[in-house]
């Protein structure tokens, strides 16, 4: 039997839900915004069309919406093209930005822009490339590219090792003169425990870090000598080029150890996932633009300026891992790859 | 609005001759429950909430600890354990108590479970917070076994199913929106895994709290609106009717032997334990396949998952409707291979058609829970509500599948992982094609091979 109920209760519901709508509203307000008082923050970056740089541009974008920051954005036309950067150093200075980012496209040659913008007050730290010289800068925060060739250099020795071959290494590097590049090539040399001109070197060819030219020198390397199955990539552009010529050579994904720099998407899901490059240092372009929001941020608000070098960190990516190498599952690249 | 006495409405009604007596269309619930009606129905919306909020933690714990698939997957463990590990107790309270006290006590201790979040988050440990689920669990479970005889009880038996369909279409509004908070106020605001890659072990642990303050909003929120409820269940004058006592002892066991005799049933509970794993695998594990796989942001990969309940929604009233027109284990049968040929799709495709085919697979699922339950409930007469806690229970299907699917990840792969409700659907569709090639007698139970 239903009995009637009781009408007082009628009246206490209404004000319980609304206490209770306050407070729920209360314990999922998410704090939105931010207290901070407003800077402005300029970001120049190579070009626009570079995966890399995109994702600089996107987190540096997300960063300054978290962290209350005017974000100004230029892009020069190619990755050489030193004039629009120029340009904009000094327009972004003159809308007032208290601090900048870029990534230099000519290391020397952007050098007295970026001090005419220091003497006006505004911070700089250069991006993934340092300046020519280094002091140009407030800060550089970049990828260790020596650590990077040392990551995949260690990783190579130790499967060379753990497949019982006798290495005989092909050096597919950037171009004479550029630092990421020789730091990159270096590294690998001290990881494998190696020195330029050792005997277990078939030979090395530059390639722009493009894939065309990776290929031909692959295929070079190759009719000097077939029996080639250590490689070095300066970068996964390459490391394409490399792995098309190895398969026309009719070379399997098992009988090479493939190694590169980089971690974009495409290499990851494409060449790292099915084997065909055996393991990629992955470098994290959020992470620059990451940090170097925060910190001219800050240092435009009154804290301290940024200095030194700021490693922005690697992973070795890879499905096959070895022993006494750190590194990350695949799975973990495609989180964090960019691209 | 007044409450009248559903007696007085009957003795009315019975009065009349049987000739001249118009014919009435059964109300949904009994004058003066409209109320205590709505309130139940919160209840469906809160724990669909709270059960698919867990969905979306497996991803994030994985996160935050930076532990395996496996270890991440004892979320759903210790959820559906506890659901399992209840069904019996609740069904106990019920009997002894009442459906309103059931129904209270289940809020309580879901509420409880809640709160048990707060010291969670400040311990920065993983077992606190399975604790805490598994507390949380055992309220809903106890809200479940008792709420859905409650709202059959509010009203004319006419309109039952009406009642109990219209309340448990709530829950899927629930389950989107417990997904949409972990969407748009978890994932997003995680701490980028790339940026604790050069963090030093303080800011890592800052970094650990800051994520799991995330973690504790949402589940605060559902502590609060199920204590709301409470209040307002507790302060509501709801006698219920008496729950009949069936025959103990040499019934049960009757029951018992009858119904592990009875293929069709034992092998019903076998499918629904595979569909009920398959399900909670399909979604567990939706937001990893969307980031290890195909490198979704983490704060798009909820959507992912978000789209996956609904479309389980929408096709839940396709089904309904089909399920007018074919037999019920023909649509069984081909929705069952359609959900291994789209996990199959997942597995191989490692790429945004993957992921689309893992959204899809909720299309094959939606229908398969009340087939199955209808399906291997029938015949059974007086023993279908043993039969029916059985099925129940095949709720262990959901704690035991994922750690298994966690596993495979961690071996080959967010992608090869989804071979584990492949399997599961691959059994569930077995279920169907022996029902369709073998007879039965319908109306009372008949043991197979009597005369």
């Amino acid at each position: 039997m239903w009995k009637r109920g009781r009408r007082r209760s009628g009246q206490l519901a209404p004000r319980l839900l609304a206490v209770a709508g306050a407070g729920l509203l209360g314990i999922l307000n998410i704090a939105c915004g931010n207290d901070e008082p407003k800077v402005t923050v300029g970001l120049i970056v190579k070009r626009e069309s570079n995966p890399f740089f995109v994702k600089i541009e996107d987190t540096a974008k997300d960063t300054a919406g978290d962290d209350n920051v005017k974000l100004l954005t230029a892009a020069g036309k190619s990755d050489i093209d030193n004039r629009t950067q120029v340009a904009a150093l000094a327009k972004m200075t003159a809308e007032g930005a208290k601090g900048i980012l870029i990534t230099p496209a000519n290391s020397s040659a952007i050098v007295p822009a970026i001090e005419k913008a220091r003497r006006a007050g505004v911070n700089v730290i250069a991006l993934d490339t340092p300046t020519r010289p280094r002091s140009a800068v407030n800060a550089l925060y970049a990828t260790d590219n020596f650590e990077a060739g040392d990551l995949i250099g260690r990783y190579a020795k130790a499967k060379a090792k753990a497949d019982a071959i006798e290495p005989k290494i092909a050096m597919l590097d950037l171009a004479p003169g550029i630092t990421s590049g020789q730091l990159r090539h270096d590294g690998f040399l001290k990881g494998f425990g190696i020195k330029d001109g050792d005997r277990r070197i078939v030979g090395s060819v530059n390639t722009l870090g493009e894939t065309g030219r990776g290929e031909a020198g692959m295929k070079a390397l190759l009719a000097k000598d077939p029996g080639i199955n250590i490689v070095y990539t300066v970068n996964e552009q390459a490391a394409f080029g490399a792995a098309a010529a190895l398969k026309a050579a009719g070379r399997s994904n098992d009988g090479v150890i493939l190694v590169s720099v980089d971690g974009g998407c495409k290499a990851i899901k494409d060449y790292v996932r099915p084997g065909v490059i055996d393991a990629t240092a992955q470098q994290y372009p959020e992470n620059m633009a990451r940090e170097g929001v925060k910190a001219l941020a800050k240092a435009a608000r009154g804290g301290p300026k940024p200095t030194g070098f700021l490693n922005t960190g690697l992973e070795l990516i890879t499905r096959d891992p070895v022993k006494g190498v750190p590194s990350e599952a695949v799975a973990f690249g495609v989180r964090n790859c960019w691209g | 609005m007044a409450e009248g006495s559903v007696g007085q409405t009957q003795a009315q009604s019975q009065a009349q001759p049987v000739e001249e007596r118009p014919r009435k269309k059964a109300s949904l619930v009994y004058p003066g429950l409209t109320v205590s009606f709505i309130l139940l129905i919160c209840c469906f919306a809160a724990w669909g909430a709270a059960a698919n909020l867990t969905d979306v933690l497996v991803g994030v714990f994985r996160q935050i600890f930076t532990m395996s698939n496996f270890q991440s997957a004892l979320v759903q463990f210790a959820y559906y354990g506890a659901y399992f590990s209840l069904a019996i107790p609740a069904a106990l309270i019920n009997r002894r108590f009442g459906y309103k006290a059931g129904v209270l006590t289940g809020l309580g201790l879901a509420a409880v479970g809640g709160l048990l979040f707060i010291p969670a988050s400040g311990l920065l440990k993983f077992a606190p917070f399975l604790i805490a689920l598994f507390v949380l669990a055992a309220g809903l479970s106890i809200l479940e076994t008792s709420a859905n005889p409650f709202v059959i009880a509010m009203g004319p038996e006419e309109s039952a199913t009406q009642r109990l369909n219209l309340a448990q279409a709530f829950n899927p509004v629930g389950a989107n929106i417990g997904v949409m908070l972990g969407a748009i106020i978890i994932l997003p605001n995680l701490t980028p895994e790339a940026a604790k890659v050069i963090m030093s072990p303080a800011q890592l642990h800052d970094a650990q709290e800051h994520d799991l303050s995330l973690v504790l909003g949402p589940y605060l929120g559902i502590a609060a609106v199920l204590v709301l409820i409470w209040v307002l269940i507790a302060l509501r004058k709801m006698p219920t009717p008496a729950e009949e006592i069936q025959g103990e002892g040499a019934a049960r066991t009757g029951a018992l032997r009858r119904l592990w005799r009875n293929r069709h049933y034992r092998y019903g509970v076998a499918a629904q334990f595979f569909n009920v794993g398959a399900q909670v695998c399909a979604w567990s594990f939706t937001i990893q396949y969307a980031r290890d796989v195909v490198g979704v942001p983490p704060g798009s990969a909820g959507w992912y998952l978000q789209a996956s309940l609904l479309l389980f929604l929408v096709s839940r009233f396709v089904m309904t409707y089909l399920l007018g027109i074919f037999r019920p284990t023909k649509l069984l049968a081909l929705m069952g291979a359609l959900g291994v040929g789209l996990s199959l799709i997942g597995v191989f495709s490692q790429n945004k058609v993957g992921l689309l085919a893992v959204v899809g697979i909720s299309v094959s699922l939606s229908l398969m829970f009340p087939t199955i339950y209808g399906v291997a409930l029938r015949g059974l007469g007086e023993d279908t509500k043993f039969g029916a806690a059985g099925l129940v229970m095949a709720i262990l299907g959901g704690a035991l599948m994922p750690p298994i699917q966690g596993k495979v990840m961690d071996q080959s792969g967010a992608a090869f992982g989804y071979i584990v409700p492949a399997i599961c659907l691959a059994l569930v569709t077995c279920y169907a094609l022996f029902d369709l090639r073998t007879h039965r007698n319908g109306g009372k139970l008949v043991v197979e091979g009597a005369e």
